[in-house]
């Protein structure tokens, strides 16, 4: 650290160089802090979270009973100890709530004041922050599983929607009504990712066990169909020819600079492919758990110089580099399934939603301060106990000599 | 860490959680504290032995298991940061998180597991939720989303609450209909309570009017009854003269020294006892008060043993109870001797004494009158004619009342008897259910009402007990009407008079015998017994031999046979005219074979009918049949058969011989076929072969037994007398032990092992048995859970060979499929 900063002074070292170090290390360091909380609004399990990318402020959480909470992530107190507050909530008692489970949140990724949401009863909605009414909504005729908007569009303000209906629908927000269809997959979509780095360029994943990747400006049909063997037929039997995976695909996720697409299905797998060519990297990620019937949302670290994938797997988040698919970590505090995580890119925090209604955030521990070394030693001796938390100590009592 | 250490924590988890014990030995969780409190490897090593050992499919692993975690929980920060960071799994493991992974069997001790790791992490949550985030986290999934009550020591679901809270509801609603029917009864049927109560009382007071039993007892405490009557009447007659007596001896005792006066007293009781009489209390004390006097005028004071005597002998009075002639005479007193009509004996003979007293009491007081002027003891002899002036007593007072049955009060007694049958077979029953119903219900209005009711017909009860009717008068007043008719009946032989019944059976299936009004079991033998020895030995007279314990029951018998329309009178009457002819007769049971029960309805009228005759009696008898019917005649139509024609109008057929006599058929009609099986003769011997236990074999089998061979005669010690028996049985037990030799013998051979460490292969000879041993006996057997009938079902129907078995036959039906008739029912089964 010390040598980075010395580097950086001298200006030996290319800026981004220290901040790649630091926050690797601090994804690293990526723990269950009880520093911070986020508030138990949710009585059902969260589907979904999303984090606003223009201040990286507030936060939105879809849960199963068609709640959506926003929550304020910055903390003002200037504490350590933060329970991230709820500022607002679409609850159960709102004339416009969601009727069934929320599948999907996204903030409008230019705005704060606009939000999107899609949930099971076949409907999408376009919400405005500040009255919490939505400003638009979509009818579907089936059970809405994902939408996606460009976080970088300037030319088009699409949202593609993954429904039951193997098609994909995509909506334009000027005109507020469903312009085109995207026709090719054989089964209900479960995930649309638009590209970060083409804005034109989308992947959807279906349970056909198919990834299909478009340019949205072709009518005739997608670009290419990922496929899980290169195109070596020898491998594949007749029916697994162009699949990504050998079961539904339910998660997408496209790396920060969009030359690299994730894909993870319920075959247990999670398959690393090249957005440009649709060529299956062949990175091994070993086991990913995954049950999941419906989306699954995985997330990228951000601006690591090994980056790292975050996926719900069982009732923790795996913690995997990108590319060489070493596990790093298991994040384990969920008591139940974890359904959604989401990245905080600024802070290098992860914040993540299960089913067992709780938002946890994954804070990064700090170093700790040098006197460190003398508490551990106080903890066994006698001395100096006053400095730890009293329910730190150890109790044994003096009649089992 | 040392080594050693590590593996003395690792027996020390093991023993503790394969212990099966409910609660750990706390010894050796001491040791286990002590080990690990010396750092904190020693925590890492038991830490993962424990989760290993709550991986267990076994409760009462995981329980110690978990015992032993809660203990090292609360003493180390250490632990409870690798427990914690593993609470996922530790809580699927202990309170059942997970649906997928329930806690493993035997079930009462995973209910306790769960319920006691709920509360652990409750307290734990207490105690340390602030400093351990996940800790909280798992506390809170378990509040919120499973819905545990930590209230709830149940550690209920939400469904099994609701279950019962449903069953809760359903009960009340049950006991809330059963209240309302209970009220509605109550309130119909206290009228009738009452009414009873009333008229019981009523027909009471009329058997001992109120003067005797002042008490009511209706409202009177019970154990009090039988004292207070008499107390009050005592007081009622006798409470001057007592107190005057008690002053008198106040007086008495100051003189007691007085020899002179001793001997006056001892002289009037030896007067007094002339009379020779027994006297009962009341009148007594009012002879002596009365003989007193004169003593008292003479100043001749009376003898202080005498006063004492007269003390004790009221206070004897007023201690007893009144018997019925004591009152009545009492009554007579008052009533100035109006009642001597009285009819029986007992009373009588109270008034003969009475009498006698008046008489005394003429002459006391003529002694009286005398003794005013000072007159000596001769005198008073001559003029009393009593030797004494005292006399003894000897009272004979029965506790009890005893009302008898007469003419009188007949009607009123059996009045009573009826409303006490109702009283405890209809009205004290429903009144307890009541109160049953009430107590559950929580109703105390109601409650209080049915007790009340309860207690007044109990008092009712207890009244009647009390009085202790003698209701057998009626019984044998009826006996002796019956004994009148008797002769009659007597006399006439035969059937002809006896009135005919409807479905008149003489022999009643046990089964049925409830339903005629009979003694259900003791009786039936009784009754069979009597059927049979028409032919055996003389009988005792009926009523003797239907022996029932009870005389009760023996009441209702006897009162059935005299209903001429029960079927027990039938078979009274059936019985006696059974036993009459045939007293003289005898004759062994193994002469007649064929004389059984099922043979008896032919077999008991006709012995009646030749009951003169003994040859008669000792011919078998057979069933009938044709061959009786014809005996000594020609059969005329035996053999024939008739073959019927066409019973067409105008069809005929060719020519066919009618008739066709068969020669087997025309045979049978005068044979007749008497199997003879012979007798059953008990086995008499034993096998008496050795047993390794040093007895002799029991078994007594004809010819063979099972397990010793043939059976064959033995001496004391079981070793066979025949010499070539003995030499076989030698023969037999050489080759046995060439079979396996004796130095190969099992025990020896553990015992050697035992001794020298070397493996001689004892274990090889028996494992062929009864399987290996368990690993941890203490630990409940899950296994054995699984012997239930269905299992054991299970395991017969699914085993490999049966399935074969099945598929191999529904395959078999599936390629006859293609056969040719494969689609008609005829041949697909076969």
């Amino acid at each position: 650290m010390l040598g980075f900063l010395t580097a950086r002074q001298a200006g030996l070292d290319d800026p981004l160089r220290l901040r790649r170090a630091e926050s690797t290390r601090r994804v690293l360091s990526l723990q269950l802090n009880h520093d911070r909380d986020v508030d138990r609004i949710h009585g059902n399990g969260i589907n979904t979270i999303d984090i606003e990318v223009i201040e990286g402020r507030y936060m939105l959480s879809g849960g199963a009973d068609g709640v959506i909470v926003i929550y304020d992530l910055e903390n003002y107190t200037g504490k350590p100890q933060y329970t991230c507050k709820a500022t607002c909530t679409v609850g159960r008692s709102n004339q416009h709530v969601h009727k069934f489970s929320v599948e999907t949140v996204q903030w409008y990724p230019h705005d704060t004041g606009m939000f999107v949401s899609s949930s099971f009863d076949k409907t999408m909605k376009v919400w405005d922050t500040e009255t919490l009414r939505p400003a638009e909504v979509f009818q579907f005729d089936g059970n809405v599983y994902c939408h996606h908007m460009s976080p970088i569009a300037r030319k088009h303000s699409l949202i593609a929607v993954g429904t039951k209906n193997p098609k994909i629908q995509l909506c334009d927000l000027k005109s507020g009504s469903s312009i085109h269809v995207l026709q090719g997959h054989r089964a209900e979509i479960l995930s649309v990712r638009w590209s970060p780095r083409y804005e034109h360029i989308l992947a959807t994943a279906s349970a056909d066990s198919r990834v299909k990747v478009w340019d949205v400006r072709r009518a005739s049909g997608s670009l290419f169909t990922l496929d899980q063997h290169n195109g070596d037929k020898s491998k594949a039997s007749s029916e697994a020819v162009n699949t990504a995976h050998n079961g539904r695909v339910n998660g997408l996720c496209f790396t920060g600079d969009g030359l690299y697409l994730l894909t993870t299905g319920t075959d247990d797998r999670m398959r690393l492919w090249n957005s440009a060519t649709g060529e299956n990297t062949l990175v091994n990620y070993g086991k990913v758990c995954n049950e999941s019937r419906k989306g699954l949302k995985f997330t990228l670290s951000h601006g690591c110089s090994p980056e790292f994938v975050f996926v719900p797997c069982g009732s923790s988040v795996a913690v995997y580099a990108l590319h060489t698919g070493e596990l790093v970590t298991m994040l384990r505090g969920h008591y139940n399934s974890v359904d959604c995580c989401e990245f905080h890119p600024d802070y290098q925090e992860l914040y993540s939603g299960g089913k067992d209604c709780n938002i946890l955030a994954w804070v990064p521990v700090l170093r700790s301060p040098d006197t460190e070394e003398e508490s551990k030693d106080a903890k066994k001796g006698a001395v100096g106990q006053s400095s730890v938390n009293p329910v730190f100590q150890d109790t044994w009592s003096s009649d089992e000599d | 860490m040392e080594q050693a250490q590590r593996d003395r924590l690792s027996e020390l988890v093991e023993e503790l959680t394969t212990s099966g014990q409910p609660e750990l030995n706390q010894d050796k969780m001491k040791e286990i504290k002590k080990i690990c409190k010396v750092s904190t490897d020693c925590l890492d090593h038991i830490y993962h032995s424990v989760m290993s050992q709550l991986n267990q499919d076994h409760a009462e692993i995981r329980l110690s298991a978990f015992q032993i975690a809660r203990e090292l929980f609360s003493r180390s920060h250490h632990f409870r940061n690798l427990l914690v960071d593993n609470f996922q799994e530790f809580l699927e493991l202990t309170v059942e998180t997970d649906l997928e992974q329930p806690l493993p069997p035997p079930k009462e001790v995973a209910k306790k597991l769960k319920v006691s790791a709920i509360q652990t992490v409750q307290s734990w949550q207490a105690s340390y939720g602030s400093a351990y985030k996940k800790l909280a986290l798992g506390y809170h999934f378990l509040k919120q989303v499973k819905k545990v009550d930590f209230q709830d020591v149940e550690a209920r679901s939400v469904a099994e609450r609701r279950r019962e809270e449903e069953r809760q509801r359903r009960m009340d609603r049950i006991y809330r209909e059963r209240v309302e029917a209970a009220t509605r009864d109550m309130e119909e049927s206290t009228q009738e309570i009452q009414a009873t109560l009333t008229e019981m009382k009523s027909c009471l007071n009329l058997l001992l009017p109120d003067e005797f039993d002042l008490s009511d007892p209706w409202t009177a405490n019970h154990s009090l009854q039988n004292s207070a009557p008499t107390n009050q009447c005592v007081a009622e007659d006798e409470q001057p003269c007592c107190s005057k007596d008690l002053r008198e001896e106040r007086e008495c005792r100051g003189k007691k020294s007085n020899s002179v006066e001793e001997k006056k007293g001892k002289d009037e009781r030896e007067e007094r006892g002339k009379k020779k009489k027994k006297k009962k209390s009341g009148v007594e004390e009012r002879e002596e008060r009365k003989g007193k006097d004169p003593e008292n005028s003479q100043k001749g004071n009376k003898a202080a043993k005498e006063g004492e005597e007269e003390e004790e002998e009221q206070e004897e009075g007023m201690r007893k109870k009144t018997d019925r002639t004591v009152t009545e005479e009492e009554r007579n007193e008052v009533g100035k001797e109006e009642k001597k009509e009285e009819g029986q004996e007992v009373l009588r003979e109270g008034e003969m004494e009475e009498e006698m007293e008046d008489e005394e009491q003429g002459g006391l007081r003529c002694t009286e009158g005398q003794g005013e002027d000072g007159l000596d003891e001769d005198s008073f002899i001559r003029n009393s004619g009593l030797i004494s002036h005292s006399y003894s007593l000897d009272i004979s007072v029965d506790p009890d009342v005893h009302v008898k049955e007469t003419e009188d009060n007949e009607a009123v007694i059996s009045t009573i008897l009826d409303l006490d049958r109702l009283i405890t077979t209809k009205h004290l029953p429903a009144v307890q259910s009541w109160v049953q119903v009430f107590t559950k219900s929580d109703q105390q209005q109601l409650l209080r009402r049915a007790l009340d009711l309860k207690k007044s017909l109990e008092a009712a009860l207890q009244k009647c007990k009390e009085l202790h009717i003698d209701c057998k008068t009626r019984v044998r007043r009826v006996m002796k009407a019956y004994a009148d008719e008797e002769p009659d009946n007597d006399d006439d032989d035969d059937f002809e008079e006896v009135p005919e019944k409807e479905g008149f059976e003489p022999l009643i299936p046990d089964h049925l015998r409830e339903e005629y009004g009979l003694e259900p079991s003791s009786s039936t033998s009784v009754a069979l017994t009597d059927k049979k020895p028409p032919s055996k030995r003389p009988v005792a007279p009926a009523p003797q031999s239907s022996s029932s314990s009870s005389s009760r029951r023996l009441k209702r018998l006897i009162e059935e046979e005299q209903d001429p329309t029960s079927a027990a009178a039938t078979l009274h009457l059936l019985k006696q005219r059974l036993c009459q002819p045939t007293t003289s007769s005898a004759t062994s049971p193994s002469q007649q074979p064929c004389l059984g029960p099922s043979t008896s309805t032919v077999s008991g009228p006709s012995t009646s009918v030749s009951s003169s005759d003994k040859r008669a009696l000792e011919a078998p008898v057979v069933p009938f049949g044709l061959d009786l019917y014809y005996w000594g005649q020609d059969q005329p139509s035996a053999g024939k058969i008739i073959k019927s024609a066409s019973q067409h109008q105008f069809w005929v057929p060719c020519e066919m011989e009618e008739e066709v006599e068969n020669e087997e058929l025309s045979a049978e009609g005068r044979s007749r076929y008497i199997s003879f099986p012979g007798t059953f003769t008990p086995v008499s011997h034993y096998c008496r072969a050795p047993l390794a236990n040093g007895t002799l074999c029991q078994r007594q089998d004809r010819v063979k037994c099972p397990f010793h061979g043939p059976i064959i005669p033995r001496d004391q010690e079981g070793r066979p007398s025949r010499q070539e028996d003995r030499l076989r049985e030698e023969k037999e037990k050489r080759r046995r032990m060439e079979e396996q030799p004796d130095w190969r013998d099992v025990e020896l051979m553990r015992e050697i092992e035992a001794a020298t460490g070397e493996d001689l292969g004892s274990s090889r000879l028996t494992t062929k048995g009864k399987g290996k041993k368990r690993k941890y006996p203490n630990l409940s057997d899950l296994k054995q859970n699984a012997n239930t009938a269905r299992s054991r079902l299970q395991r017969k129907v699914f085993s490999k060979s049966s399935m074969r078995r099945v598929a191999e036959a529904m395959s078999k039906a599936d390629r006859r499929k293609h056969d040719k008739f494969s689609n008609q029912f005829n041949y697909s089964l076969n």
